[in-house]
């Protein structure tokens, strides 16, 4: 039980964490003035290696925090995190997350589907000016900066995944053993 | 993830470093040489070691029988510095706050007309792809939704919702915004829009068939939707895209505001 708490502890303050780099530093850290979505990585980790009511937990209040932060409505951002949840209970049964390529792969289709996602619902709430170009100009550099930071901070989250998937699944772990 | 610890931590490196590299380079001002810049750094660690150790060479004999002395001088130098520091360090805070003041103060003679409230950014957008801001004044202060939002060169935005102490601002260059202005030279009315592509760039659209535009011609708000009151400078007519139907035609407008930069506003209270 103290683990768990533990465990939640930690993945708030990395919730904080990623926010203020976000919010701070990546606006000057970026490529091109594109920043990276560390949310969505964030999600699709605790999808990965938590169990399904940890990610739905998750990201229903960072999304709506996000949304009541940022927004004019509830819905951006919430949804998106949402799906990427779904992406990564998916991935977790059916791909290695040994493989490096797996998780880029994982990673990149989960930027995608949020950011999609976002700017679909952005549309019909706001009714923007839909810019196809720009906007995969954007997504594209978006991707390649998450998968990056993926590569490079992957090792620590996997080794604290693991900590966490052996706390909350138990004995239900099935895909590490194929 | 990696098979084994020491290419994993190769590739890691790797990878950092490529991240560093394309951040620098994707940033980076047009006007400096790429290869000039590559090949100063190459050389000049080198060149300056270079000079120091023939500077050492050439006769500074007095150099070893002198180190007492120096190490006197140099705690007396160190304890001096720190003492330079800390009076810089002061100077730099009075710097930036008679700065900022100026700003307030320019901005409320420049509006003067309007009861306006200062007020600083406190956070911007997390996303690439809206452009939202949030300032620290708030319900408390007397601001209300729909409240126009300014800045010393220009219009910034709307407020869109508040808190006690803080409020949503959504900015011109929101793809979700959208103006009616005036083009000042023949008073002819466009809609301009964010877009996606730049911080400092609207779309002008539905420009009508007989409008002569100007390039650099100076953009201002109509006072027409409801929110914006009349005449605020919004920015100046950059490029002139002409369409096979001239219906479709339309202008990019850069802004007067640069957002990149943008610290203090005013919100106007009496719209």
């Amino acid at each position: 039980m103290l683990r768990k708490v533990l465990i939640n502890v930690i993945l708030i303050i990395i919730w904080f964490i990623i926010y203020f780099l976000q919010s701070n530093f990546f606006n000057w850290f970026s490529i091109a003035g594109i920043k990276p979505n560390l949310f969505v990585i964030y999600i699709l980790f605790i999808g990965l290696f938590g169990n399904r009511m940890m990610w739905i937990i998750y990201a229903s209040i960072f999304g709506i925090f996000l949304d009541l932060l940022f927004e004019q409505t509830i819905g951006p951002n919430l949804f998106g995190l949402i799906l990427v949840g779904i992406i990564a209970t998916f991935s977790d049964k059916n791909f290695s997350k040994d493989s490096r390529i797996t998780i880029m792969f994982m990673v990149l289709i989960s930027t995608v589907v949020f950011e999609i996602s976002s700017y679909f619902i952005r549309y019909i709430l706001y009714s923007i000016n839909v810019e196809i170009i720009a906007f995969l100009r954007i997504l594209s550099l978006e991707v390649i900066y998450n998968i990056l930071i993926t590569i490079i901070i992957y090792p620590l989250i996997q080794r604290f995944g693991f900590y966490i998937e052996n706390e909350y699944k138990g004995n239900k772990i099935l895909t590490r053993y194929f | 993830m990696y098979k084994n610890k020491r290419s994993g931590l190769v590739g890691i490196i790797i990878t950092i470093v490529v991240l560093v590299l394309i951040v620098i380079f994707s940033n980076r001002e047009a006007n400096t040489t790429f290869i000039e810049n590559i090949a100063n750094k190459l050389v000049m660690p080198v060149q300056n070691g270079l000079i120091y150790l023939k500077n050492k060479m050439s006769g500074n004999s007095t150099f070893f029988t002198d180190i007492n002395n120096l190490k006197t001088e140099n705690k007396e130098l160190k304890e001096e510095n720190s003492k330079l520091e800390q009076s810089l360090r002061e100077l730099e805070n009075i710097k930036t706050e008679n700065e900022t003041l100026k700003e307030y103060l320019n901005l409320t003679e420049k509006y003067g007309e309007y009861k306006t409230m200062p007020a600083y950014i406190i956070n911007k957008d997390i996303s690439n792809y809206s452009k939202t801001i949030i300032i620290n004044v708030g319900k408390n202060d007397g601001i209300e939704e729909n409240m126009t939002v300014i800045a010393d060169e220009g219009l910034v935005g709307y407020v869109i919702s508040v808190t006690d102490t803080t409020s949503k601002i959504r900015t011109i260059i929101d793809t979700s915004s959208s103006i009616s202005c005036l083009m000042s030279t023949n008073k002819d009315s466009i809609v301009c829009k964010g877009t996606l592509n730049n911080n400092m760039e609207l779309k002008a659209m539905y420009i009508s068939t007989d409008a002569n535009l100007v390039q650099g011609d100076s953009i201002d708000t109509s006072g027409l939707g409801g929110i914006y009151p009349k005449g605020i400078h919004v920015g100046t007519i950059k490029k002139i895209v002409a369409t096979q139907n001239i219906t479709d035609r339309y202008a990019i407008i850069e802004t007067a505001v640069d957002f990149n930069k943008l610290n203090t506003v005013l919100v106007i209270k009496n719209n």
